[in-house]
């Protein structure tokens, strides 16, 4: 083989090995995403029953309850709408009310959420709200600073 | 006070820093007087940070950023840890790591007097960047506005040994690239035909990368037993972002294999250099803007994501601008064959590159998706395994026979062993999946993480003599590597292909029989810690012999911040992990959760083994 038929296989394979991720990229991120909703959203859009999805907002206040072991119901809020969550398995430790979490699972006929996970964010400090108003709704504000 | 002196330090560090960066024409700076400003603002920015740990320890809560993270009955090392374990003091970290990496160069490095100056400038540069940045938007020694007692306290999940020495090794490794990218920059702006910069590239991309590896199997090894989630990667935007440069310095330290006088492999090395040091800055745009909808999102403030992109405009903007004005000095030709070391590291480096940019499509494509049609979607774990997983297995093929090619000629010595050795081991393995549960990616994970392991074996026991000498192990550094990485395949297709969940509901005395070994609830104990009450379930695992381990999971309960974390009680075997987290309790009965994890102690016996070729890689030079 010649100097000059090596590199053009060279290059060959390296296109070819271009074009072949380009393809699974295309092909993947039309297949392997989740769309993700705020309640109030997830009730204006129609959306197909059978597609995973993910409902992001925070865990109503007194709406928790625990049905029987690992089995839960819950609202999710995003403080002008909820939905209702039905979940079968662990919570995470960071599992409130109040607090903001992510819930991936499908929507059934009366637009309520089968939940299939649970993600509840990492740090409580973190959240958008302003740390004095994240310290008045833990109740720490009046209790330790005055 | 001690703020103040915090506060002090790192405005003089910054001031200092500046005064280097005067230009000759007005201010001549003999080069001792120059080195001393580069080392006084190192200790001057170390002071500070330094500060910011006593105010830590001393939990002083007139400091605002101690107040909102630390607590007095939190335990010492705790106390030290929470310095770094929030986004201002994370970053004054970052800062001083920059400066300390110039420090240890000027001390260490044998360049030219004009090129050390120069790689000291621009490291100075990218340090006031981040100083003014932490000066602006996040001063950890803001003075809290009301007199408070008591603060509220670290986050328990990060109250962790692992969680507590992740960052700043994975920082290490993050802002190790600062430098590289300062010697890259350097070799483009030099005036002399110095080349000892690619000797230097070569010693500290390895360092930075042995540090990012460290790092990301810290943070990886704390997922896996303090979620409770029986996994360890997860391919959340964090864990991503740190792949990328990872990703990147990997395919880096192999280019500098190859440097031989080409002007285009130099010319790619100083790429790389340059997009290692922005995919870094670009993670911590991600992570730090909040931009992403992250599990492991933090602070969500506008200002400081919008200053840190413009710190990631400027310096790879910068860079890549260096990049393209400097035109190449001399012309060398590659010498590529088909099959010859040159034109396979060139084709991992592709590879890497296209991995890297996999991972930066699928991670940023839910920020584009928004901004173009305002519709928010999530990008998880099956999209990275079904695209990053493909292009990387021809790497993969081809790491275990690269390191026996010749650079000059086609030809493998003793070629038919290997193809011998390959047959052999593909038969074998082809019968042991045939025989057990066959699966795909089982079979190809197997047969390529044993054949790296065996290829690299037979190069080693053929070309080298093998005595215990520190030569020998030198010499047979990169396969000792890639056999690390042929474990850590082995382990990472085992762990996930095969694990198995159980779930059972159990009362005290209750046993199950999982596989071929029986679990029995023995009792629950509830203690108080020093900050926290633990709950600890005790299991015992027998098989016929008796007793093998006991085995604690639980929960801890942080009064402080009224959280519950889950502590995952793992038994650890050679070959497979029992792993045990605790659920929630009704009538007596407890939800428990039972994963079998086969084969993750070689994952991180791997990472152990990548680690060690690095740092002997580094001892070589």
């Amino acid at each position: 083989m010649s100097l000059r038929f090596q590199r053009l296989i060279l290059i060959l394979l390296t296109l070819a090995m271009l074009a072949a991720a380009i393809l699974l990229i295309l092909f993947n991120t039309k297949q392997n995403i989740v769309f993700f909703y705020t309640p109030s959203e997830l009730l204006e859009n129609n959306i197909a029953l059978d597609k995973k999805l993910r409902i992001g907002g925070y865990v109503k206040k007194s709406s928790f309850v625990e049905k029987s072991l690992n089995n839960y119901e819950f609202k999710i809020t995003d403080n002008s709408n909820d939905l209702v969550i039905f979940y079968e398995g662990m919570l995470p430790d960071l599992f409130r009310e109040e607090q903001g979490i992510v819930v991936e699972g499908l929507i059934d006929k009366n637009n309520n959420i089968v939940a299939s996970k649970v993600y509840a964010k990492h740090d409580e400090n973190y959240m958008p709200a302003s740390i004095k108003k994240e310290l008045e709704k833990n109740n720490q504000w009046n209790k330790n600073y005055k | 006070m001690i703020s103040l002196i915090g506060f002090s330090a790192l405005c003089l560090s910054t001031i200092f820093s500046c005064i280097v960066l005067i230009p000759k024409s007005i201010l001549q700076i003999k080069i001792k007087y120059f080195l001393f400003f580069i080392r006084s603002s190192s200790f001057l920015i170390c002071a500070s940070f330094i500060s910011l740990i006593l105010a830590y320890v001393t939990s002083d809560f007139s400091n605002f950023n101690v107040f909102q993270n630390s607590h007095s009955e939190k335990p010492l090392i705790y106390k030290i840890t929470g310095a770094w374990g929030n986004h201002e003091g994370s970053i004054l970290l970052w800062v001083c790591m920059i400066s300390i990496y110039g420090f240890f160069y000027s001390l260490f490095s044998k360049s030219s007097e004009s090129f050390k100056v120069l790689v000291l400038k621009i490291q100075s540069g990218i340090f006031i960047i981040f100083s003014f940045f932490i000066i602006f938007t996040s001063n950890p020694f803001l003075v809290n506005s009301v007199v408070v007692e008591e603060g509220l306290g670290l986050n328990p999940i990060l109250q962790d040994p692992a969680l507590a020495i992740h960052p700043p090794m994975l920082y290490l490794g993050y802002v190790g690239f600062s430098l590289v990218f300062s010697l890259a920059i350097a070799s483009l702006l030099k005036t002399n035909s110095d080349e000892t910069w690619i000797v230097e590239t070569q010693k500290w991309s390895i360092i930075s990368w042995g540090f990012l590896t460290a790092g990301i199997a810290l943070g990886s090894y704390w997922a896996y037993y303090e979620l409770g989630w029986g996994g360890w990667w997860f391919w959340d935007p964090v864990e991503n972002i740190s792949l990328m440069p990872w990703i990147a310095g990997l395919a880096l330290v192999h280019s500098l294999l190859m440097v031989r006088g080409e002007e285009a492999i130099e010319r790619w090395i100083v790429f790389l250099s340059i997009l290692c040091f922005s995919l870094s800055i670009l993670g911590t745009f991600l992570v730090r803007s909040g931009i992403l909808t992250s599990v492991h999102s933090f602070a969500a403030d506008a200002s400081r994501g919008l200053f840190i992109l413009l710190i990631f405009f400027v310096t790879t903007g910068f860079g890549f601008l260096v990049f393209l004005i400097k035109s190449p000095t001399k012309k060398n030709n590659l010498h590529l064959l088909l099959i010859n070391k040159t034109s396979a590291l060139i084709i991992n480096n592709i590879l890497m590159m296209i991995a890297v940019l996999t991972i930066l499509i699928g991670t940023i494509y839910p920020i584009i998706i928004e901004v173009l049609t305002n519709t928010r979607i999530s990008v998880g774990g099956p999209y990275f395994n079904s695209t990053v997983l493909p292009i990387l297995l021809p790497g993969f093929l081809l790491m275990s026979v690269a390191p026996v090619l010749s650079w000059q000629t086609n030809k493998i010595k003793k070629f038919k062993i290997y193809v011998i050795c390959f047959l052999i081991l593909s038969i074998t393995i082809t019968i042991q999946s045939y025989l057990s549960a066959f699966n795909p990616w089982g079979f190809l994970g197997l047969l390529l993480g044993s054949w790296i392991i065996i290829g690299s074996l037979i190069s080693i026991i053929l070309r080298y003599k093998f005595s215990l000498t520190s030569k020998y192990i030198k010499s047979i550094n990169s396969f000792t590597a890639h056999i690390g990485v042929g474990i850590m395949i082995i382990g990472v297709t085992y762990s996930s292909v095969y694990q198995k969940e159980y779930n059972f509901n159990m009362k005290i005395g209750d046993e199950v029989t999982i596989e071929n070994e029986l679990l029995k609830f023995d009792e629950i104990k509830i203690v108080d810690q020093e900050n926290y009450q633990s709950l600890r379930t005790f299991f015992s695992l027998k098989n016929d012999n008796g007793i093998i381990s006991y085995i604690d999971p639980g929960k801890n309960y942080y009064p402080v911040s009224k959280m519950i974390t889950t502590e995952a009680g793992i038994y650890h075997a050679w070959f497979k992990d029992i792993y045990i987290t605790v659920g929630s309790e009704n009538n007596n009965q407890w939800f428990i959760k039972v994963y079998i994890n086969p084969l993750v102690s070689f994952i991180w016996i791997g990472v152990f083994i990548m680690i060690f070729a690095s740092i002997v890689a580094v001892i070589k030079k």
